[in-house]
């Protein structure tokens, strides 16, 4: 695990990549089990309560923990919307790539099996919500 | 005559030498470079192009009493006039092209803008959405977003969700659609640079792949995220045929497996000499343009001044 700085947007983006990442509501101290490393708690916790405060997120309480979870609002729902068409638009376009640009292109059944032969040493792959549970 | 073809033939060698100078220069350098070479270029070509145009233009009698030039000096031009008037014909179509790719290319800027503008701020430009297809991607309107699916996040372990994030938000601070809309412009304007396109946009994606590796200081670690979210993607559209449409992206099939080899090495070096000879290739074609100008002025001066003695 790498300890190199990160920076307030950075972390801001990684906290809501765990958050969405789970499957079910998270507590602050599953997001720090979940992105490990250097971070300290009180960091983790403010980060969430700006995501939440930014409308990213939505909190309940659990206990004596806050569980935060996607925030799934209309205005959400309308951004995921515009997201797919403005996809479905740029596909049937061969020039489109200025604008768009994925991170990982199709795949031919060859460069299946090289990439599995590089991931091999792991014999599996991990679902990082698997092990959100566990202590 | 030898002049006219300088420009082209550099457009040729740089098509010809744009895909090996991207698998060995840093993917930063080869993307500035390519990007730099292919507009120098493209303007040199058809600079020298417009002016054999215009030469041959020029000795139309009717224009060449507007322009009060004398036909004889003029028809002394080493352009025959008929190579002269291809070429200016060339030249019109390429400017036509060019024109066309460019209003595209703004429109698609306004578009992906207003993709932006609807998905809101989300947490520092990346938007979650709540897609059951693995997904990633950087909209790059003037400001940009990061649109990464669910699906994608969950099935990658937290330090391989940090590469994926600081991969496309790399795109994103070094503006990389920048870099392929000038090529595809470029290429629009110069057919024969149409390889220094592809190359570039893969020296983008190499690029943003090398800011990641570094961003969390761990090339294999890079290499896995890479391979882990090319895999889940793959399986999720074998396993539902016809969930996407059939992309366009057919020619850079192979990219993932080449740039996660690249990513198993060490980063590439700087090498001066591979820089430096591209710079020079491409000013010979600069110094062409400049020297097509001066000898042209020089000769249309003449006209003039015959004209004058003579009449």
């Amino acid at each position: 695990m790498s300890t190199s700085a990160r920076g307030r947007g950075e972390l801001e983006r990684e906290v809501l990549a765990a958050v969405a990442a789970a499957p079910a509501p998270v507590s602050a101290n599953d997001v720090l089990r979940d992105l490990g490393g250097a971070l300290a708690y009180t960091t983790v916790m403010t980060t969430l309560a700006r995501l939440e405060s930014k409308g990213v997120l939505t909190r309940q309480l659990d206990g004596r923990a806050y569980r935060y979870s996607l925030s799934g609002d209309p205005a959400e729902v309308d951004a995921s919307l515009a997201a797919h068409r403005m996809r479905k638009v740029l596909e049937s376009r061969p020039d489109r790539a200025g604008v768009l640009a994925r991170f990982v292109a199709d795949l031919s059944d060859e460069d299946e099996q090289i990439l599995l032969a590089l991931l091999a040493p792991e014999t599996e792959l991990p679902v990082s919500g698997g092990e959100a549970g566990s202590p | 005559m030898t002049l006219l073809l300088v420009p082209v033939l550099v457009s040729l060698a740089l098509g010809l030498v744009a895909g090996p100078l991207e698998r060995r220069l840093p993917p930063a350098t080869a993307a500035r470079l390519l990007t730099a070479s292919a507009l120098v270029t493209a303007l040199a070509t058809g600079f020298v192009l417009g002016v054999a145009g215009f030469v041959a233009l020029s000795q139309v009698p009717f224009v060449a009493a507007l322009g009060q030039w004398s036909r004889t000096a003029l028809q002394q031009s080493h352009i025959p006039q008929v190579l002269g008037a291809a070429a200016g014909a060339l030249v019109l179509a390429l400017i036509g092209r060019a024109v066309r790719h460019a209003i595209v290319a703004v429109r698609h800027l306004c578009a992906a803008e207003a993709t932006c503008r609807r998905l809101g701020p989300g947490a520092d430009g990346l938007v979650v959405t709540d897609d059951s297809v693995p997904d990633a991607y950087a909209v790059q309107g003037l400001s940009g977003r990061i649109v990464v699916s669910r699906a994608m996040l969950s099935g990658l372990p937290a330090d391989e969700r940090r590469v994926l994030l600081a991969h496309e938000a790399s795109h994103l601070r070094h503006r990389h659609h920048v870099y392929v809309q000038l090529t595809q412009l470029a290429a629009a304007a110069n057919p024969a640079l149409r390889q220094v396109t592809d190359a570039v946009q893969v020296a983008v994606e190499r690029w943003a792949d090398e800011d990641a590796a570094a961003d969390v200081g761990d090339r294999p670690l890079a290499a896995r995220a890479l391979a882990r979210a090319s895999l889940l993607r793959h399986r999720s559209s074998t396993a539902a045929p016809g969930s996407r449409p059939a992309s366009a992206l057919a020619a850079v099939t192979n990219s993932v497996v080449v740039r996660t080899q690249a990513l198993l090495r060490p980063a590439p070096r700087p090498r001066r000499a591979l820089v430096l000879s591209t710079t020079v290739l491409v000013l010979c074609a600069a110094a062409a343009a400049g020297l097509t100008a001066h000898d042209t002025e020089h000769q249309f001066e003449l006209a003039r001044h015959l004209l004058h003695h003579t009449s």
